[in-house]
């Protein structure tokens, strides 16, 4: 019996979603108020490193899950267990949030005591074999009603925060939160692990393919799949508010205003793998490569810089005079 | 902003004309979002253009967030899914577009404690998101008046601008129930009084929307007798005296929108292509829309009177 448990609770498939989100709070958060905003639990401390970035990890929180499994081909799995919400606040400007859980090949066909499950916190299991590929896709595509919604959970636990007491509720711009959906596939210990899509769909959406070995836990992933959706999100931002036509028609001192958030909030932010696993950092390199994320990002401050540069130059004094 | 659309009765045109002032933001490069909360009749569906994309979306609209079935509501991008040939190719430059649409199947219910904190987050999130949200509410005193009252009363929505457009027709009945809707024993201004906003504050936040007016100088008009000409006159100046004493007199009007068959008739966004090319509808319409849709953040037609 124990034999059979272990077997059962290894994983073959590790499953994510990541909302990314500018903290509505006009004044970027210190470390104590952002360890304060992310205390989830009494009992365990928020992790807050200084170093290279301001950046602080909630502790992690179960959500008992008894549903379907999302699927593509709409194959029912009923499956148990939990799934692990956190939330991470990056140079107390940027708040993201993550449900992920773990999943074995097969599972028992019946529903255990609730003891059994949590023991293995952010492992769910299905009743019988896992559809490794249609829950694959399910996971990606997004889960339906009755399903499994890792969406959900991510962000209900963003809204609680979102709520807490500490935050005015103002925002310095506005932006548009994006989510990013991620399934790991597990791989036999030793191999090195591997980025295999990265996808930018319409409506914010990113979803993401890896391939894990055994030895590294799905919390790296989700580490991982988090400092990717960050710097997916500063880029898509800074993107879009360049190219609002306000900006790229505008003249005078309201391209200074409409910068201005950018070079405030947002520049310093990119800091890429900073608190990434050392397993996985190097798939970072995948990312740099194509479509280079790093490249993007120096050409769109390189051309905020020179506009702002432009202005100054064109009109000393009004530039940046106050208005 | 917040922008609630507000009205006396059904058939003010206000769900059309609330998507139009929309629609001219996003032309103008806002990013819009509308929220149809007229959840006995759902219409922005068919305002906009985009039955398929609501049919894919099965019945994940706004009802069912607000009365927590579903985690979020459905998006339509409406430039993208919309069948509206010339909407399909918005211009450049122009701001977001969505539209979270009602359900089909869902009716009026009661604003519970559950149903009001989904409410505030919505609105919240979409606030820090969006540069214009606009709710079209159910027409008379509706819940979903009396949900986006309580809404917008409590203490974290504080910091968030919200304001109110009431829509009426040039009517002697349309004016006594807007402004009974206003000012009533039971209207907005008493109902948010009672939620706790303030009074002044409130009353400043609402302004009125004539609909359907017929203009007597239009040319439209140049053809009747001399004698239905001094008629139409006399009687929109008794109107205007009427609406003077309700309370909702030229200083509570943020702008007026001619009477207008496209909009009458066809309940769609009036598009550029309408006006010039095709010219089914009337210059002085889009003009209107063109300018109400510019004072909704003009803070010039938002001061005390």
């Amino acid at each position: 019996m124990t034999a059979a448990l272990g077997q059962s609770a290894r994983s073959v498939l590790a499953c994510g979603e990541v909302r990314t989100c500018l903290l509505p709070s006009f004044q970027a958060l210190d470390g104590r108020a952002a360890a304060q905003l992310l205390r989830l639990r009494a009992d365990e401390h928020v992790r807050v490193s200084e170093r290279p970035t301001m950046y602080a990890l909630s502790p992690e929180v179960l959500t008992g899950v008894d549903c379907r499994l999302p699927t593509s081909n709409g194959s029912k799995v009923r499956a148990v267990g939990t799934v692990i919400a956190r939330a991470a606040l990056t140079e107390g400007r940027l708040l993201q949030s993550t449900a992920y859980f773990s999943a074995p090949a097969a599972g028992p066909d019946t529903r255990r005591p609730w003891g059994q499950y949590l023991v293995r916190p952010g492992l769910v299991e299905p009743f019988g074999k896992l559809p490794q590929q249609a829950t694959v896709e399910g996971v990606l595509r997004g889960a339906g009603r009755g399903e499994l919604d890792l969406g959900t959970i991510a962000e209900g636990l963003l809204t609680q925060l979102r709520r807490h007491a500490l935050l005015d509720r103002r925002v310095p711009f506005k932006s548009r939160p994006t989510h990013l959906r991620w399934v790991a596939r597990r791989q036999p210990e030793g191999e090195r692990a591997s980025l295999t899509n990265f996808t930018v769909a319409e409506g914010g959406l990113r979803t993401m393919e890896l391939r894990l070995p055994e030895d590294v836990p799905a919390a790296a992933a989700a580490g991982l799949c988090e400092d990717l959706a960050l710097h997916d999100w500063l880029l898509t931002t800074v993107q879009q508010m360049l190219d609002n036509s306000r900006i790229g028609a505008a003249d005078g001192p309201s391209v200074v205003e409409a910068l201005h958030p950018v070079v405030v909030h947002l520049l310093h932010l990119w800091m890429p793998r900073a608190h990434v696993d050392a397993a996985l950092g190097h798939l970072w390199d995948v990312l740099e490569e194509k479509p280079g994320f790093s490249r993007q990002w120096e050409k769109l401050s390189r051309r905020i810089r020179d506009r702002l540069a432009l202005q100054a130059v064109t009109m000393p004094h009004q530039a940046f005079s106050p208005r | 902003m917040l922008i609630f659309a507000a009205s006396d009765k059904g058939g003010t045109g206000r769900s059309v004309t609330s998507a139009n002032l929309a629609y001219h933001r996003a032309l103008a490069g806002d990013d819009v979002c509308y929220l149809d909360f007229d959840f006995g009749s759902p219409t922005a569906v068919a305002v906009f253009d985009v039955a398929d994309a609501r049919e894919a979306a099965e019945d994940r609209g706004l009802h069912a967030y607000l009365i927590g079935e579903v985690s979020e509501p459905e998006r339509i991008d409406v430039w993208a899914k919309t069948e509206h040939q010339v909407l399909r190719d918005p211009p450049p430059g122009c701001g977001r577009l969505v539209l979270m649409p009602g359900d089909v199947s869902g009716g009026e219910f009661a604003t519970t404690d559950d149903n009001l904190r989904r409410c505030v987050d919505l609105l919240m999130k979409l606030y820090h998101e969006f540069d214009l949200v606009i709710v079209d509410l159910s027409a008379g005193r509706s819940y979903a008046v009396d949900m986006a009252l309580e809404a917008t009363a409590q203490p974290e929505m504080s910091e968030l601008t919200a304001r109110w457009l009431v829509f009426h027709r040039w009517t002697r009945q349309h004016v006594a129930a807007a402004a009974s809707l206003v000012f009533g024993r039971r209207g907005i201004v008493a109902g948010g009084v009672h939620r706790g906003h303030d009074e002044e504050a409130l009353r400043g936040a609402i302004r009125f929307v004539r609909a359907a007016v017929p203009d007597p100088e239009s040319p439209l008009w140049s053809q009747v007798s001399p004698t239905q000409s001094a008629w139409m006159r006399k009687t929109d100046g008794d109107l205007k005296q009427l609406a003077s004493t309700a309370g909702i007199g030229y200083s509570q009007v943020l702008g007026s929108v001619p009477l207008e068959p496209v909009l009458q008739w066809r309940e769609q966004l009036i598009t550029d292509e309408d006006v010039l090319d095709s010219q089914i509808a009337n210059q002085e319409t889009w003009t209107a829309l063109s300018r109400l849709a510019a004072r909704l953040t003009d803070d010039k037609y938002w001061e005390e009177a």
